[in-house]
């Protein structure tokens, strides 16, 4: 019995905490007292099968599929509720554990429906994926399944199928635990148990699809990604949200192919835990090819006409030798890199001399928000980067919206870095159209083929978007955030501002571009 | 009864009495001393005499209840909860409502001892549902107490302060299992919780609670007033005391017994049940309850009535419920029944019980529909076995024990009658 467990021998172990080493498949492994075999064998990468259990949730304890053999002990424990204590040896592929899992298995696929065929999950699903490691048997299910209620509408971005739940109760505990907003239950008892909202419930909140992305299989599937594509014809990379200041850890699905992206899912770190929210998660779609920018644009007889990179770089870099530095207006958002930015001000700023630098800002945003979980109310990904990229040059600011201060008839030229994600600024369509009636020349540089549409910019220079771009972000505590890997761009001509900067300064020519196809 | 037996008897003595249930009647034979003896006694001094008594308890699993109440921590502060299991719902059990029905003030008694025993200074009575007039009885000692000083504050001027409430479940045979008992009283679905921890250190509302069973407790009045040795003068050394049995099925006198443990099954049978009702042969029989592996006639020959013996024949005393069964009863019948009881039972959080239980059923469904083959009777036996002892609480093993023992004794018989109408 733990009568010996007492709250005082327990903030001892806060005090000092106490490594105990023991033996899990012949490995020995030390961890910190109070540890459970399953986080041990998580952190040194041994796969025990499981449904319940979540790094980021409390243990239920329920699905019981991660038995474990202890030396000793009369039965099977389960690892995730099973304290790592000094000298125990403990084993998950014992021939014992292996026939309990291949059990554990088949009593989850008792009642599933397997229609892995028009099941979203499949490709990722962990009764697939346990099928082929601990499974491989002809199940011996003969009997008619019980009928459950599919299809249900329960509010954000998802849909429930009550039939293919495993009833692993994850869901319901990220409802009580993270959102707090214990919006499920499971109601009913046994085999006729199912998943399912409070009377006059619905789930109503910014974090509904990490919902999907908990669910081991295919109960909960999101609105938006249903039915588009089969997830082994994607491809990941691991990214940064560019959403807001937080700068969650994601990872970007697309398929190049196409130049097309389908979903953000996030990404462990410790910035965001397990989670990202739904706001987020929608930041892949001004990336794709059909909203872009395709090609640079200059205005020929008032109107837009795409041409050649190398024709509208020139055209600016033209403009810019025939005005004074003091003529010149940078108007910079905080949504691109720091590496970018660092490129541009020194082009610009050091090299150029040009002193009059504009944050271009959402004017309506609260920049000091906080959902208390992780959206801030600045939705630009790098306000810190980019004040640092300025205090570099010498310009010390604040986060301002100084956007009108661009369009002083004094400047002959503005530079803009256009925001890339329309969401983010509800003010933006407003803007561009004040943007291109100034008087001056009115080159910017954006991702956006909605600026193609506007008669009145001179010149268009098509950008990279977040998730194809290596790089950082600066969050809003100072952390840098990599944007690990990056996808080719969706559209053939799409430029990093740093590349951009490089073809004017000379450093970097222009080449016959291939686009690669990963 | 006759008058002969009631020397054998601690918690049926009041049984046969006019108003038996007063707490005129109980105090007047001798209730309520317990209590006064016990407020004098150091804490230790009670533990260390219920378990020298060897008092197991009564709920089904027989653990001993001295221990169960030496794990609570005696050294820390706040509050610490008494629960007494009152929700009887293990398929064949109907004693603990005749205790209630009898002498609802020797439960009383028995949970004022205990919650003094760990410093609890409230408990609870759960009822099942379905126990209607049982509560009602419960509910007027529980007033009757408070009114003599014996509920409440300071009791008997003994400075120990104690208030006991009536609860009443749903009637979900899953809230008689301890951790679900807690749930439910806590006002969450009746699931059992997961452990560790144990009650004794987290369990109602996080508290350290001691949950025993009414047939339990009602032992302990007799145990302090008349001390673990007499006690243990009944029963066997490994099962001391009496137990009440309820025994049912085609016998002449089915009904709520005392008797001390160790008795011979055949002789209490024959003896005080009357034997078998006229023209019906004995057959098999559960001897603990719905959860209880069945033993054949012949196996029940020699069994006596106590923890130990039924043990060593492969199934168990459990809650002390006796079915009988004749050998006009269909053994696929029983099974199936018995099979959707757990399935509807199940409380669904597990999953090899919650698909194991419907599993099983189904397939006894499929028997019943004739559209079976002897390989699923066999396959009853393997799931069963694999739901054992891989959930949280008992239930999957309360389903799983009895499938395979009809199995693995009438498995024969079932896969003759396939083909066969079943009514």
């Amino acid at each position: 019995m733990t009568t010996t467990t007492t709250d005082n021998q327990k903030a001892q172990a806060v005090k000092a905490p106490v490594q105990v080493t023991f033996t899990l498949n012949g490995q020995q492994i030390s961890v910190p007292k109070g540890t459970s075999v399953m986080e041990a064998a998580t952190k040194n990468k041994v796969d025990i099968p499981h449904f319940c259990w979540h790094p980021g949730l409390s243990v239920a304890g329920v699905c019981r599929f991660c038995l474990v053999k202890v030396e000793g002990a009369r039965k099977l424990e389960i690892a995730c509720n099973l304290e790592a204590r000094d000298g125990m040896i403990v084993s998950s592929v014992d021939a014992e554990v292996k026939e309990a899992h291949k059990w554990a298995l088949e009593f989850h696929l008792v009642n599933h429906p397997l229609d892995c065929p028009i099941c979203d999950q499949a490709g990722e699903c962990g009764l697939q994926d346990f099928y082929m490691s601990v499974g491989k048997y002809d199940s011996w299910m003969n009997r008619p399944k019980a009928l459950k209620p599919k299809a249900l509408d329960i509010g954000g971005d998802l849909v429930l199928d009550t039939e293919r739940c495993i009833l692993c109760s994850r869901c319901v505990r990220f409802e009580e635990e993270v959102t707090k907003t214990d919006a499920l239950g499971i109601f009913d008892r046994g085999d006729r148990a199912i998943i399912g909202t409070y009377p006059g419930k619905k789930i109503d909140h910014n974090y509904t699809t990490n919902l999907v992305d908990i669910c081991p299989v295919g109960a909960f599937t999101s609105k938006e990604f249903r039915f588009k594509k089969r997830v082994w014809f994607l491809q990941d990379r691991p990214s940064i949200c560019p959403g807001c200041s937080t700068g969650c850890a994601v990872d970007v699905y697309g398929k190049p192919q196409e130049r097309h992206y389908y979903r953000i899912k996030p990404r462990e770190s410790e910035v965001n835990g397990h989670w990202m929210c739904d706001f987020g998660r929608h930041q892949y779609v001004p990336l794709n090819a059909e909203l872009r920018l395709p090609k640079a644009s200059l205005q020929v007889n008032q109107q837009q006409k795409y041409v050649l990179l190398e024709d509208a770089l020139t055209e600016l870099k033209t403009m810019l030798g025939q005005v004074q530095p003091s003529e010149v207006a940078l108007l910079v958002s905080a949504q691109y890199t720091n590496e970018e930015y660092a490129k541009f001000f020194d082009y610009f700023v050091t090299q150029h001399k040009i002193k009059h630098v504009f944050q271009w800002r959402e004017p309506t945003e609260t920049i000091e928000a906080f959902d208390g979980l992780l959206m801030r109310g600045d939705h630009n990904a790098n306000t810190q980067g980019l004040l640092s990229a300025m205090k570099q040059v010498g310009i010390s600011a604040k986060p301002t919206n100084e956007f009108d201060k661009a369009l002083d008839s004094k400047f002959k030229l503005v530079i803009a870095l256009a925001p890339e994600l329309p969401d983010t600024f509800p003010s933006l369509a407003g803007q561009l159209a004040k943007l291109s009636e100034a008087p001056a020349y009115t080159c910017v540089f954006s991702l956006m083929v909605s600026l193609a549409r506007i008669p009145g910019f001179d010149c268009l220079i098509p950008m990279r978007g977040w998730a194809e771009k290596l790089g950082s972000f600066t969050n809003f505590e100072g952390k840098i955030r990599q944007l690990e890997a990056s996808f080719p761009p969706a559209v053939l001509d799409a430029l990093g501002v740093d590349e951009a900067v490089e073809l004017l300064a000379g450093s970097r020519h222009f080449q016959p571009r291939e686009h690669t196809v990963h | 009864m006759t008058s002969t037996a009631s020397s054998q008897k601690i918690i049926l003595a009041h049984e046969g009495m006019a108003n038996s249930r007063a707490l005129s009647t109980y105090k007047a034979n001798g209730g309520y001393t317990a209590l006064a003896k016990a407020l004098k006694m150091q804490p230790t001094q009670i533990i260390d005499e219920v378990k020298a008594s060897g008092l197991r308890g009564r709920g089904g699993a027989g653990f001993p209840t001295g221990l169960k109440w030496s794990f609570v921590p005696r050294d820390i502060t706040g509050p610490k909860y008494l629960l007494c299991n009152n929700d009887e719902s293990e398929p064949g059990t109907f004693k603990d409502r005749h205790i209630c029905t009898v002498s609802p003030h020797m439960i009383i008694e028995g949970i004022i001892i205990g919650a003094f025993t760990v410093n609890a200074n409230k408990g609870y009575i759960y009822t099942r549902y379905e126990f209607q007039e049982e509560i009602g009885y419960l509910e007027v000692a529980i007033k009757e107490a408070y009114e003599a000083g014996l509920l409440g504050k300071n009791i008997l001027g003994s400075g120990f302060d104690f208030d006991l409430d009536s609860y009443v479940g749903a009637g979900a045979y899953i809230c008689g299992e301890e951790t679900g008992m807690i749930s439910s009283l806590e006002g969450k679905k009746g699931q059992p919780k997961l452990k560790p921890p144990f009650p004794a250190v987290s369990g109602y509302l996080g508290r350290p609670t001691v949950v025993n069973n009414t047939e339990t407790l009602a032992n302990i009045p007799w145990i302090i007033n008349n001390g673990a040795a007499a006690f243990k003068k009944f029963g066997t050394e490994k099962s001391p005391g009496t137990k009440l049995f309820s025994i049912s099925g085609p016998i002449k006198r089915p009904g709520v017994y005392e008797v001390p443990l160790g008795t011979k099954f055949m002789d209490f049978l024959n003896h005080q049940c009357g034997g078998m009702l006229e023209g019906k042969t004995f057959k098999a029989c559960i001897p603990g309850g719905a959860s209880a592996a069945v033993l054949t006639a012949e196996e029940m020959q020699n069994v006596t009535l106590d923890f130990e013996c039924l043990a060593e024949n492969g199934s168990m005393l459990g809650s002390g419920a006796i079915m009988v069964i004749d050998d006009s009863q269909s053994m696929t019948d029983i099974l199936k029944v018995t099979m959707d009881f757990f399935s509807h039972e199940s409380c669904g959080q597990c999953t090899p019980c919650r698909e194991g239980t419907g599993w099983l059923a189904n397939i006894l469904e499929g028997i019943k529909e004739r559209h079976a083959t002897p390989k699923d009777v066999d396959r009853i036996y393997d799931i069963a076995k694999n739901m054992s002892g891989k959930t949280i609480c008992a239930l999957s093993d309360a389903a799983a024990g009895p499938a395979m023992s009809f199995i693995k004794k009438y498995g024969d018989e079932i896969k003759h009658n396939l083909g066969a109408e079943h009514s």
